[in-house]
């Protein structure tokens, strides 16, 4: 008879030569006619596994042998939050304000502990970040695993999203498991990537820490999938330090003599569409309600036509990208940032002004080339669509200009917070183009934050 | 496969259950779009994706059924070849040398002489290309550049509607978190995808075939995850493989916000296009059976010789032996399982089943020649029988006679 073993086997472990009258440790289950649990109880398991002689054949981890590239010195909150981490068993969430330097904690992490590490983050955008911030640090290959491209190495970035597929066949790789934003975990489907995965060490990171009542009810405790608080900063006494400091600055633009006849007309049977069928009182809703109605109704399906034509009108106004070819010889010497929330229109600026596009289609490898490029300013310019909404990290830009859009209150603070730093005490500039009298208005006003954080 | 968005229009609940509007293949406006899309389709080859985008976006325009043109045409895309387009420079590269003289401006300034014109023309000379080129080299990896080589199977209306209302089938399911269905034949196909796709079983015997739930390895210990609803998407067309089939599943839409049940079985008229094994596997089981209906195949003989009608459980996995002799009169049934030329792999977990299944009913033919010693079978109550070059029917049907239950 072969010796009996345990098995990594799609996020759960399988006990293999262990009958149903055996007895095993009380989270084991008999299923499928195994013996079998979850991947996470695995540290629980060695030393059961060692006093009964199972094979273990789950650990499928490497010592790294990581150097630290990055030459900044960690602050004293910095080290003290790591401190906190490695004394807590190498589990737990550290919560710490945005611009904070977050990453830069968990890069020292994965380089205490050196061995095979994932990091899942809630974006393909931050996944790319992440991707060159852990390539430079450590000079080594990073594996990037999401739907545009998939490859695994010892340190790997993954997204929420992806990280079930990854777990159920590499769960058993990384050592470490570093939840990025960790406030998304308790989401059911995402929660259950940290209950697949069998590594004995978890990092969360985060700088809105989800409330009890955001734990429960169908949820995931960050408690029981990664550990408790074990080191926390409020964002006041951090301030001053790490945040950014920048003005705003509104660009009114008219539309064209034929611009304006044509959104006038698109805008009628819009609104008049909108009205006749009192869509407002479908609450926020009613868009929802206007895509239903536009397969059913041809003057439903013509509004949507129009609304969309409106907004391919606002996105790519003549005077719109007059006014940016004005800042960009403006701002000749600095780096310049250019959001659009269209894609087509990103590819329109980067092919009439020749600076780097980024959008979701930009591989890892050269989505860090061009972001290295802008830093080094090899690159005066560059335009993108959504990808860098949250917390991307160019600290280098100084300008940015935003085109249409239209992007929630916090993600506007979080944009601002992130890629306009103070340089040298010169102070950051966001210029909003928006086209007069138009919906346009309306879009960047509600995008305002409520209180300017700066 | 369809996207969650595409299908959102064709599904409906009733009672607490999932209904699909499927397309109706009878119906003279399906059937000229349908042949308008192919035609449409088969307009772009050679043509770059984003044309064919626009194209669609024409063909839509004000018509209500648009959701429905966009689930067709994703059938046409999903189904043919786009690649790019083979440039003499390097996109990445080209981008990397002239982005690193932008900004760039249509209209010259004054104080800064660099024009758009000026720098493509640049690097023209440099690349030995035309400024045109360079302007359409610069983003030619763009999955938007890249060109339809082939436009896929050779559709008419009918194929492509039938293929899509099988799409619709399956995308009914990626938000399942379990599925239970009853098959009663073409089981080695069955659990064969089962297998490809990942997939977890639990099985039990019903009257003239088999009864089995679905799902994942973590299902057991979350609540309904639907982590493996796609899997079970991917996984549906080999269910249709077999002639009588039944499939209940729990799906959860987002857009109904509760929980539905989805049946489906043998009277949709769905299609598979999946490829179904042969009849046999090997020669060697192709020659048994040969010899057996020459020999053995008579009204008046004793036994019905019948290929993979039995299932044996074996608890995560099973043994489908390749033939099974039934007794006409008695209804004795012993099973037949042909040890052919395997890789030592395969053969070790042959015989891990073998010895799982223990069953003294199930005969084994084993070749000689196979690296295989005698004494690894000898705790097994099942029969073994070597063979040289070809079984020995004789001796095999002898054995049926004695074993069978």
């Amino acid at each position: 008879m072969t010796k009996p073993s345990l098995s990594f086997q799609g996020g759960t472990l399988v006990l293999y030569g262990i009958e149903q009258n055996e007895t095993v440790p009380p989270f084991f289950q008999w299923i499928k006619a195994r013996w079998r649990c979850e991947a996470y109880h695995y540290p629980a398991l060695l030393t059961w596994l060692h006093a009964n002689d199972i094979r273990d054949t789950v650990l499928r981890w490497q010592p790294l042998n990581l150097t630290l590239h990055d030459q900044r010195e960690p602050h004293d909150y910095q080290l003290e939050a790591l401190k906190a981490w490695q004394v807590a068993d190498h589990l737990g969430s550290i919560v710490l304000p945005t611009g904070a330097g977050k990453t830069f904690v968990a890069i020292h992490a994965i380089q205490r502990v050196n061995r095979s590490t994932l990091v899942v983050a809630p974006t393909i955008d931050l996944l790319h970040q992440w991707y060159a911030r852990l390539v430079n640090a450590f000079a080594t290959e990073v594996g990037v695993y999401y739907g545009g491209e998939k490859i695994i190495k010892p340190i790997t970035v993954t997204t929420y999203h992806s990280a079930g597929d990854l777990m159920a066949t590499y769960g058993n790789q990384f050592k470490l498991i570093i939840y990025d934003e960790v406030h998304h975990l308790p989401a059911p489907s995402w929660g259950e990537t940290a209950l697949m995965s069998p590594a004995p060490f978890r990092l969360g990171l985060t700088a809105t820490y989800p409330t009890q009542a955001e734990q429960q009810d169908g949820r995931w405790s960050l408690n029981h999938l990664i550990g408790p608080i074990i080191y926390e900063k409020q964002i006041d006494e951090l301030v001053g330090k790490q945040l950014a400091d920048y003005r705003t600055e509104r660009l009114r633009v008219e539309l064209t003599a034929t611009e304006r006849q044509q959104y006038d007309a698109d805008y009628a049977i819009y609104t008049r569409f909108i009205k006749e069928r009192k869509l407002y009182l479908h609450g926020p809703r009613w868009w929802l309600e206007l895509m239903r109605l536009s397969s059913l109704d041809p003057k439903a399906r013509e509004a949507t036509l129009a609304h969309q034509r409106l907004g391919r009108l606002l996105s790519s106004a003549a005077e719109k990208l007059a006014a940016l070819d004005r800042l960009l010889q403006e701002h000749r010497h600095e780096r310049i940032l250019i959001f659009t929330e269209s894609n087509d229109v990103v590819y329109r600026l980067s092919q009439r002004h020749l600076i780097p596009a980024l959008t979701c289609e930009t591989k890892a490898a050269e989505r860090k080339q061009l972001l290295e490029g802008f830093q080094s300013g090899d690159y005066g310019a560059l335009v993108t669509s959504k990808v860098l909404n949250e917390g991307i990290d160019v600290p280098e830009a100084k300008v940015a200009v935003v085109l249409g859009g239209s992007a929630g209150a916090r993600e506007y603070i979080q944009r601002l917070g992130r890629i306009l730093r103070k340089v040298d005490n010169r102070q950051a500039v966001l210029y909003e183009i928006v086209v007069r009298d138009t919906v346009d208005v309306g879009r960047a006003r509600r995008r305002r934050p409520r209180k300017e954080t700066a | 496969m369809l996207t969650g968005d595409l299908v959102r229009s064709r599904l409906f609940q009733r009672n607490g259950e999932l209904q699909i509007e499927w397309l109706d293949g009878n119906n003279p406006h399906w059937q000229r779009t349908a042949a308008e899309l192919i035609k449409l389709f088969q307009q772009q080859v050679d043509q770059p994706q984003a044309r064919w985008q626009r194209a669609l976006e024409g063909y839509e325009a004000g018509r209500t059924d648009y959701m429905t043109i966009r689930g067709l045409a994703k059938v046409l895309s999903d189904g043919a070849t786009f690649q790019p387009v083979a440039t003499p420079i390097d996109p990445v590269e080209l981008r990397k040398r002239l982005f690193s003289r932008g900004p760039t401006f249509v209209t010259p300034d004054p104080l800064y002489l660099q024009t758009r014109e000026k720098v493509l023309r640049e690097a023209a000379v440099e690349y030995n290309v035309t400024p045109g080129q360079v302007e359409h080299i610069l983003y030619a990896d763009r999955t938007a550049a890249y060109l339809l080589a082939a436009a896929g199977p050779a559709w008419t209306s009918a194929s492509l509607i039938t293929r899509y209302n099988l799409e619709l089938a399956r995308a009914a399911l990626y938000w399942a978190d379990q599925m239970q269905v009853q098959i009663f034949d073409s089981f080695k196909d069955f659990w064969k995808f089962l297998k490809l796709f990942k997939l977890m079983f639990e099985a039990t015997v019903i009257d003239g075939g088999y009864s089995i739930q679905l799902d994942g390895p973590i299902s057991p210990f979350v609540q309904a995850t639907t982590r493996y609803g796609r899997q079970m998407a991917a996984f549906l067309p080999a269910l249709l493989l077999g002639t009588r089939w039944r499939m209940w599943s729990t799906v959860k839409p987002p857009y109904f916000g509760k929980r539905l049940t989805y049946y489906l079985d043998e009277s949709a008229a769905l299609v598979s296009h999946f490829k179904g094994s042969g009849e046999f596997d090997s020669r060697l089981e192709a020659d048994f059976a040969q010899e057996f209906r020459e020999k053995f195949g008579e009204e008046r003989e004793k036994w019905l010789l019948t290929r993979e009608d039995e299932v044996i459980l074996l608890g995560d996995t099973v043994m489908i032996p390749d033939f099974a002799f039934t007794h006409k009169k008695d209804g004795r049934r012993a099973i037949l399982e042909i040890v052919g030329y395997w890789h030592p792999d395969y053969l070790e977990r042959k015989v891990a089943k073998v010895r799982a299944a223990n069953r003294s009913d199930l005969i084994l033919l084993v070749y000689e020649g196979v690296n295989l010693s005698r004494e690894r079978l000898l705790d097994t109550p099942s029969q073994v029988l070597y063979f040289k070059h070809k079984p020995v029917l004789k001796e095999v049907m002898a054995l049926v006679e004695a074993v069978a239950v």
